[in-house]
């Protein structure tokens, strides 16, 4: 299994790549961004607007944050999808390879989700050694909020890297793009599920055509959501956890229907 | 006398697809033999050898390799099993290098010096990625792993097809090679007959998913001929002796299955030996 592995990154060789630009790139901005946001022109703009009453001190602290947690899901995001692995496996043909190898479907499978998991790994460690340089840094987040917000928005991509590994599967070579939209759609329908009204008010601060308190009221769900996801990271590891073991139990069941062929 | 033991066992195998069925296949492949694996292109050979390898499900029957089921151990089976397919089947970024790193994690028995041997006597550079090779390198990679991990089996699709008379010689010689061994087997998929007739001991020829004979190759050889002869001659021989006959304004070639009953029986008559080939076309031209 663990040769699997190595394919596979072998594979994500191209996006590791960009990966690894976009990780000196969050540092780069994140901490130029912290100093400004202390030090330089975000300092000084924050305190113009604060001057004139155009924002709160909760409105600059919260865009920050806002920022913050953009920059640290850059580097989840870019391992979150595998569809490259799956794509060069069906353009070379290695699935018959693969299924000469002397390894049960299952750990073919397993193998997948573990070069997902590792490509993680690897990613929430860079963020973890970012969170805990960004936090020394500024006010504006603990570390463990830092962490909250990694870990939160690590199992947001996990539940999608998990769910579009079962897509690929279940459709085969070449409906990669049909996967992602797939997933995506999952992934939609079961927020909805989820918060249905919390989604609700996020678009409408969105579309900035709502009246006032209706805005207000939004924006209140918009930071309650936020520290959701600062404060019950739980959940969403947890949910991450639960849907990614069901994602693996249906892709072997998929793979195993198909012989092996994925 | 020690008895025969079969590295692969088909019996009764079906596999049906719809438009296409493998209907009721029985053979067997001794051990430390080289069993040629004939037929058409569609004939049904690469369904058999992913029925082999419990790539695909079958619908009936049974398959054991090394004596057991592949329904239980399949993946462990395949231990013992190199496989060459048709095409290369590794990604094109790869080379020599990558390959070792990702067998040597697959393979409990891989010998990574066993495997930069094979690459070195192939001429195949390990820092070049393997989508630059040519067919034949390509082919000769896939040679490299499939003999680098002790494999008491190859199993082998169509592995000379498209390759030149020269490549093709030199992959022969490997799998001579490869069978010097007392308990190594060669299964060789392939519908260039001229191969296996310098090579396979066994030979099984199937058409349109049937089995049509199973055997061995020199006692098939020596049992089948040809006659040509004139059409009025053509009529003469027995029934039970032809397997097809083809006739044409020139005259008629018939192919017998019992050529020296055959000349026994009709002194006048031309009786000459038949190549795998022609018991081949023979064979489908009767079937259809």
């Amino acid at each position: 299994m663990k040769g699997l592995i190595i394919k596979d990154i072998l594979c994500l060789r191209k996006q590791l790549h960009i990966t690894f630009f976009s990780v000196i790139g969050t540092v780069v901005i994140s901490v130029m961004f912290v100093l400004s946001a202390r030090f330089g022109n975000i300092a000084m703009a924050g305190e113009r607007m604060l001057a004139d009453n155009q924002m709160t001190s909760t409105d600059v602290k919260n865009l920050g944050v806002q920022v913050l947690v953009l920059l640290m899901l850059l580097p989840i995001a870019a391992v979150g999808d595998m569809t490259n692995v799956f794509t060069a496996d069906g353009k070379a043909g290695f699935d018959k390879v693969a299924a000469s190898f002397p390894i049960p479907i299952r750990q073919r499978v397993l193998a997948r989700f573990m070069t997902i998991f590792a490509m993680f790994f690897m990613s929430v460690t860079i963020d973890t050694i970012l969170a805990a340089v960004l936090s020394a840094l500024t006010d504006l987040l603990s570390f463990g909020e830092f962490m909250g917000i990694i870990l939160s928005g690590a199992s947001v991509i996990g539940i999608y890297g998990s769910l579009l590994i079962f897509f690929c599967i279940l459709l085969g070579f070449g409906k990669e793009s049909y996967a992602q939209i797939f997933t995506l759609l999952l992934m939609i329908l079961m927020a909805f599920i989820a918060g249905f009204r919390t989604i609700k008010m996020l678009w409408l601060v969105i579309t900035e055509v709502i009246p006032e308190p209706v805005r207000e009221d939004g924006s209140s769900f918009v930071w309650n959501t936020l520290d959701l996801v600062k404060d019950k990271w739980w959940i969403f590891v947890l949910t991450a956890v639960c849907i990614s073991i069901l994602s693996y139990t249906l892709s072997v069941l998929t793979a195993e229907r198909k012989r092996g062929v994925i | 006398m020690d008895e025969i033991k079969n590295v692969i066992e088909l019996e009764k195998v079906t596999k049906d697809y719809g438009d296409f069925k493998l209907d009721n296949i029985s053979f067997s492949v001794p051990e430390g033999s080289v069993c040629g694996f004939i037929g058409q292109n569609g004939a049904g050979k690469t369904t058999t050898i992913n029925l082999i390898l419990d790539v695909i499900k079958r619908d009936a029957g049974e398959i054991r390799v090394f004596g057991e089921s592949v329904d239980k151990n399949s993946a462990d089976l395949r231990e013992d099993i190199g496989v060459v397919f048709a095409e290369m089947g590794f990604h094109e970024f790869m080379n020599g290098k990558d390959i070792d790193i990702m067998m040597k994690n697959i393979y409990k028995n891989w010998d990574e010096e066993t495997f930069f041997g094979y690459l070195k006597r192939f001429s195949l550079p390990s820092k070049k990625k393997c989508g630059t090779f040519s067919r034949g390198m390509q082919m000769k990679l896939q040679i490299a792993v499939a003999l680098s991990h002790h494999a008491k089996l190859l199993i082998m699709d169509e592995p000379t097809s498209g390759l030149d008379p020269i490549v093709r010689n030199e992959m022969l010689d490997i799998f001579r090679e490869f069978v010097i061994e007392e308990d190594h087997t060669i299964l060789l998929s392939s519908h260039i007959t001229e191969d296996l007739e310098k090579i396979a001991d066994e030979v099984v020829f199937i058409n349109g998913g049937k089995l049509v004979i199973a055997g061995n190759k020199d006692e098939l050889l020596e049992r089948h001929g040809l006659i040509k002869c004139r059409k009025e001659d053509a009529e003469k021989i027995s029934a039970p002796l032809v397997v097809h006959k083809e006739i044409s304004s020139l005259g008629a070639e018939i192919l017998i299955n019992d050529r020296h009953a055959a000349a026994r029986l009709y002194p006048d008559l031309l009786t000459e030996p038949a190549s795998l080939e022609q018991i081949m076309l023979h064979y489908v031209s009767e079937m259809r």
